[in-house]
């Protein structure tokens, strides 16, 4: 039997009872979902391929403790974004240093750069941002989450997401002088 | 005149209850170490005061001993079958299930696999035509027979709710083992007879409607 | 070191103000701002389609559920060589409720049959046994009360017995001392490290014999 139209909640009941065949239901419903949150957070497709992966095999192992199976969706998120987190600090580790992007120097005078170096430049910036700056970042502006959205959806206030963003803002300026 | 009439409600129940204590005292003497009688007694006592069975202690303390169990095992065993009938009549009472039958079946239950808001919710189910003690000894069978809990619920729900003759409940353990036997595992044979069951609903009576959300929104 | 963004330009990019609400002194500042809006990268990211079966294939190794173990239990060759044979006899007879006395070969061992129960009969092929005894919740558990006879000479015994309506947690005993339970039957744990089959005895639509 095949549960691909139903929601959430039948779909991960029909698991845990041992259909197991079932959560490839959920995967394909929620693979992509979060496939560019997950690559603006890592960096790489690749990187988010291998936390989504992952995410999805831990949240099988989890299963019986997702409080709300209706809402599936947002607790896959907070266990893809543990992932995503852990692999960034693994990253760090065995890297030794932050990659420094290729930004001209701040006295630089070229012209405009063209969108896609554009867009290039801020994904290097945004590199060097914090993890959780980079998040807010990404469900602001990427996935336009409102504030409390986001402040529900990782677990902070308003507030402390707003601080956080602002400065994230001052750093990616500092980093992207050269679009003036 | 309130004390009056609870000295006489006493008073009328007392040799009852004599007579119960007696009757744990008298079938264990002989069976059981004197130790184990006075502690079963004990633990029937509890059972009386609240309103559980007292046979399913004693049974199970006879059982122990003709089975050669240690005296501390024969209690335990005993003691975990006076949780078990607790369990059952705190998850029973709520949904106005109070028989000796239905907590026996609902503590059978328990022992079987299934928690205390899946017998709650077994019960509920249960109509004049399907007794909660049956509903709840056919689930028990169920997952005794390798059945997830949650699936042996669902099925025995909705064979109930397609408005079934009580025979075909009390059918679903051994049309289950004949799927089995023929190499289909529990829980697909149990979701094969669920499907069966729902196919005799009315679409009225079948679930409604499902939605997702916005796909867009993470 | 440059100044961070003036705040009205922070909300201008957190979509809480327009370029109209600001000063005419940070429009260029906002110009900027706007600019490092344009340049993220909103496209969807796709992953792979192998993905969903790289997570179905680490899931399904992980799956080991109750059911299957209880499936490998029942279909397992541990069970008793000589129970064994009993299982397709027994899945009929053992569970049948109430059905016709012409397919009984032995008389009920209760010489009276109490209001609401039904015949039961249990069937164990054990050619190697000199003595089989059916015990449990319905005779409490006297290994003595309740035997089965031989039923031909090919090592099925049997016994055909009244059960009160309700469950019935039981075992065979063989040769007074081999704990054994039905094949055919689901099975409990006992609490004392054994297991028992369960039996239930419900009221049917058929006439009781």
């Amino acid at each position: 039997m095949e549960l691909k139209g139903d929601p959430d909640g039948v779909v991960v009941r029909a698991v845990l009872a041992g259909e197991v065949d079932q959560y490839a239901v959920l995967v394909r419903r929620y693979q992509n979902r979060y496939a560019r949150y997950a690559a603006q957070l890592l960096g790489s497709a690749d990187d988010a391929e291998d936390a989504v992966q992952d995410a999805f095999v831990r949240a099988y192992d989890q299963l019986a403790q997702c409080r709300d199976p209706d809402n599936f969706a947002g607790w896959f998120f907070l266990i893809l974004r543990n992932r995503c987190f852990a692999q960034r600090r693994r990253f760090r580790r065995e890297s030794g240093l932050d990659s420094v992007p290729n930004v001209p120097a701040p006295d630089n005078v070229e012209a405009p750069l063209e969108q896609a170096e554009r867009r290039k430049a801020l994904q290097e910036a945004l590199a060097i941002l914090t993890m959780e700056q980079r998040e807010v970042f990404v469900l602001k502006h990427v996935e336009e989450l409102s504030y409390e959205e986001i402040a529900a959806r990782v677990g902070t206030t308003v507030a402390a997401l707003k601080m956080r963003m602002h400065r994230a803002y001052d750093r990616l300026r500092e980093l992207l002088k050269e679009m003036r | 005149m309130k004390r009056l009439w609870f000295a006489l409600v006493v008073a009328s129940l007392t040799p009852v209850m004599l007579a119960g204590q007696r009757d744990v005292s008298a079938r264990l003497a002989g069976h059981v170490p004197p130790a184990v009688v006075a502690q079963v007694q004990r633990l029937a006592d509890t059972a009386v005061a609240r309103g559980l069975p007292v046979d399913p202690l004693v049974n199970k303390a006879l059982e122990g001993a003709v089975k050669g169990a240690l005296p501390d095992k024969i209690v335990s065993a005993v003691r975990a079958v006076l949780q078990q009938l607790d369990l059952a009549s705190d998850a029973l009472r709520p949904v106005g299930v109070t028989s000796a039958n239905a907590i026996e079946a609902g503590a059978f239950a328990i022992a079987a696999g299934l928690d205390s808001g899946e017998v709650a919710t077994v019960a509920r189910s249960a109509d004049r035509a399907h007794p909660a003690a049956t509903a709840l000894q056919v689930v028990a069978t169920l997952v005794a027979l390798g059945v997830p809990p949650g699936r042996g619920v669902g099925l025995v729900q909705a064979t109930i709710r397609s408005g079934e003759p009580l025979a075909d409940l009390v059918s679903l353990p051994s049309r289950l083992q004949v799927a089995m036997a023929g190499g289909v595992p529990p829980a697909a044979a149990a979701e094969g007879l669920e499907r069966a069951a729902l196919n005799h609903l009315t679409p009225k009576a079948q679930g409604h409607g499902k939605g997702q959300g916005n796909p867009h929104r993470p | 070191m440059s100044r961070g963004f003036d705040p009205l330009v922070k909300q201008l990019l957190d979509g809480e103000r327009t370029i109209a609400d600001l000063p005419p002194e940070l429009h260029a500042e906002a110009a900027e701002a706007l600019r490092l809006q344009s340049a993220i990268d909103r496209r969807d990211v796709s992953l792979s389609r192998d993905l969903e079966a790289r997570v179905m294939a680490a899931v399904r190794a992980r799956a080991d559920s109750p059911a299957k173990r209880a499936w490998r239990w029942l279909v397992a060759p541990s069970v008793p060589r000589w129970a064994i044979g009993a299982l397709a006899a027994a899945s009929l007879a053992a569970l049948l409720i109430g059905r016709s006395s012409s397919k009984q070969t032995t008389p009920p061992v209760t010489a009276s049959q109490p209001a609401e129960s039904a015949y039961v009969k249990f069937v164990l092929y054990a050619p190697g046994a000199h003595r089989v005894a059916l015990a449990g919740t319905f005779n409490q558990w006297d290994a003595g009360a309740t035997l089965l006879a031989r039923a031909g000479d090919q090592g099925v015994w049997t016994v055909t017995v009244a059960l009160p309506i309700g469950q019935h947690q039981y075992a065979f005993v063989v040769d007074g001392r081999r704990w054994v339970t039905d094949p055919a039957a689901p099975n409990v744990d006992d609490g004392f490290g054994r297991r028992n089959s369960i039996m239930s005895v419900t009221p049917t639509s058929g006439p009781a014999l």
